[in-house]
């Protein structure tokens, strides 16, 4: 049998997204991958560079949707490092408590769409009317469904006075449930199971060799997580299980993933539970001395690196980060070898890749 | 397979669960960041919004004639991102709950949010100033009295000889 090679992308239905697979099939099985990243890149390390800092928490909160969280947060994680402020403990609950609700609904989304794609668009629309709960819940806290802007140097900038507590923890409470029964869905109904499992296999040695991070590495058996390797905020506080699966497959990646969200769920209630009084922010604008560092935190892919560094100006002379999906992405060659052709959407959508943070 | 059905069942009984808008009430909560007010009588004139403003949307610049600050907001340009109400001591900006923002592309260049902070002459020598916010006073000295009140209508310099020479 001849092989052929197919372009998937750049705009592709399935993929919703700008990235350009050249895809080798024999038949109808992949044989071969080859992709090209670049369509929407927007210079944003660079942009950061003719910003000050302040103006650099929106900017890099904008790299992402999904994890928009994550990035201000370590961008104020490195400052902070830098200046060698040390935030209010209820600053610290506060950013756990940010971090977890976009994890929880980023996690629902990816499995939302991986239904979405294997044809079950009735069990796209109940796992996307449960994460509605959590876009409320942070429309409601943060005033924005996507942007939280929760993040300030040195603190954050939104308080929960005792009625939004009480109301984010009985959403907490409304989420138990829906989130059991979905990942019960999930594992057991067999059209989920017979799209998934044993699609796309990743095993562990190729997901060290990759150096992959987050769900996709956890999928895989490697028990990786920032939250526990390096604890950053209030985490070494608090009481959490590092979620994996041995199999490696796309249904390992959902489950990793929607255990995640349950465990989230029980995070924030802990952190509602623990939170100190007191401020959330240090309340002044502090001075950044020329220096560099390094900060890492858990995005809901994975592990989110940034770099940088300041010469006492208030612009950073470098700002420069790695973002998890970043290595992700080299492991589709691995996972994509052997599989159908129809199965490509799924594979892809497994490792939830992130265009916007890869291209920033 | 039969759980799902039972979902299917549930959902369907319980109807749609988007809101009905525009032909009936949504949801907007409390503390929505929308679009933003600004008081043109509680602001200083410090211009940290101005430089905390992402996308550059707001500009403070002396009025034509010289008779004050003018502050301009451009809703377009706008992330909403809220560090201009953060940083704003005195709370002149401030993010509503309104989120109807839409409009004609002819009434781009005239969907701002304006103010003009006018100068005040200074009591002592006259010299134009910004006029300080009693809400700047209250973070300043907590509580106010009569000689400090007097403080209110000096210019920097004069303040400063206030303070120093007390007469």
């Amino acid at each position: 049998m001849s092989t052929y090679t197919i372009p998937v992308g750049p705009l592709h239905v399935a993929l919703e997204e700008p990235m350009y697979f050249k895809v080798e099939v024999k038949g109808e099985t992949v044989v071969g991958l080859d992709i090209t990243a670049g369509h929407v890149h927007r210079g944003m390390e660079f942009l950061a560079m003719k910003r000050n800092f302040y103006q650099n928490i929106t900017l890099t909160e904008r790299l992402c949707s999904l994890c928009s969280n994550n990035h201000p947060c370590t961008y104020c994680m490195a400052l902070e490092s830098i200046a060698g402020i040390r935030i209010p403990e209820r600053a610290e609950y506060l950013r756990v408590i940010a971090d977890e609700i976009k994890r929880i609904s980023s996690n629902l989304f990816n499995c939302s769409i991986m239904a979405h794609i294997i044809g079950f668009d009735s069990l796209f629309m109940h796992v996307m009317e449960t994460r509605e709960i959590m876009q409320d819940v942070k429309e409601s806290i943060y005033g924005n469904r996507m942007d939280l802007g929760a993040n300030c140097i040195g603190g954050v900038k939104y308080d929960l006075t005792a009625e939004q507590s009480q109301y984010l923890k009985a959403q907490m409470e409304r989420m138990k449930k829906p989130l059991e029964e979905i990942y019960r869905l999930y594992t057991e109904n067999p059209f989920v199971r017979m799209r998934t499992e044993g699609v796309g296999i990743l095993p562990k040695e190729e997901a060290v060799r990759y150096g992959l991070v987050g769900p996709v590495a956890r999928g895989s058996g490697i028990a990786y997580d920032v939250r526990k390797k390096s604890p950053y905020a209030a985490y070494d506080r608090l009481d959490f299980q590092v979620q994996t699966e041995q199999s490696g497959d796309v249904l390992a990646r959902a489950m990793v993933r929607l255990r995640e969200a349950q465990e989230a769920v029980g995070i924030i209630l802990q952190c509602l539970e623990d939170m100190p009084q007191g401020p959330t922010w240090i309340g002044i604008m502090p001075e950044i001395p020329a220096g560099e560092a390094v900060a890492k935190s858990e995005a809901p892919r994975g592990e989110l690196i940034y770099y940088l560094r300041t010469d006492g100006s208030d612009t950073p002379e470098r700002l420069k980060w790695r973002v998890p999906t970043y290595m992700n992405w080299d492991a589709l060659g691995v996972m994509m070898i052997g599989n159908k052709v129809s199965d490509i959407p799924l594979i892809i959508n497994s490792i939830d890749p992130c265009i916007s943070c890869t291209e920033r | 397979m039969f759980s799902f059905l039972k979902i299917l069942a549930r959902n369907l009984i319980l109807g749609p669960s988007t809101d009905p808008f525009p032909h009936g009430e949504t949801f907007t909560p409390e503390g929505l960041r929308g679009k933003i007010r600004f008081d043109a009588s509680a602001c200083v004139g410090c211009r940290m919004c101005e430089h905390v403003c992402a996308a550059g949307a707001i500009r403070i610049e002396e009025t034509a004639d010289k008779s004050g600050l003018e502050f301009v907001l451009w809703h377009n340009s706008c992330a909403f991102c809220g560090l201009c109400e953060h940083y704003c001591q005195t709370k002149a900006i401030r993010l509503t709950e309104d989120w109807h923002m839409a409009h004609r592309q002819e009434e781009k260049y005239g969907y701002v949010e304006k103010g003009v902070v006018g100068y005040v002459p200074c009591s002592r020598c006259g010299d134009p100033m910004v006029p300080v916010a009693p809400q700047l006073m209250k973070i300043a000295y907590r509580e106010t009295n009569r000689d400090i009140e007097k403080l209110r209508d000096l210019c920097p310099d004069c303040r400063l000889k206030q303070s120093v020479g007390g007469r």
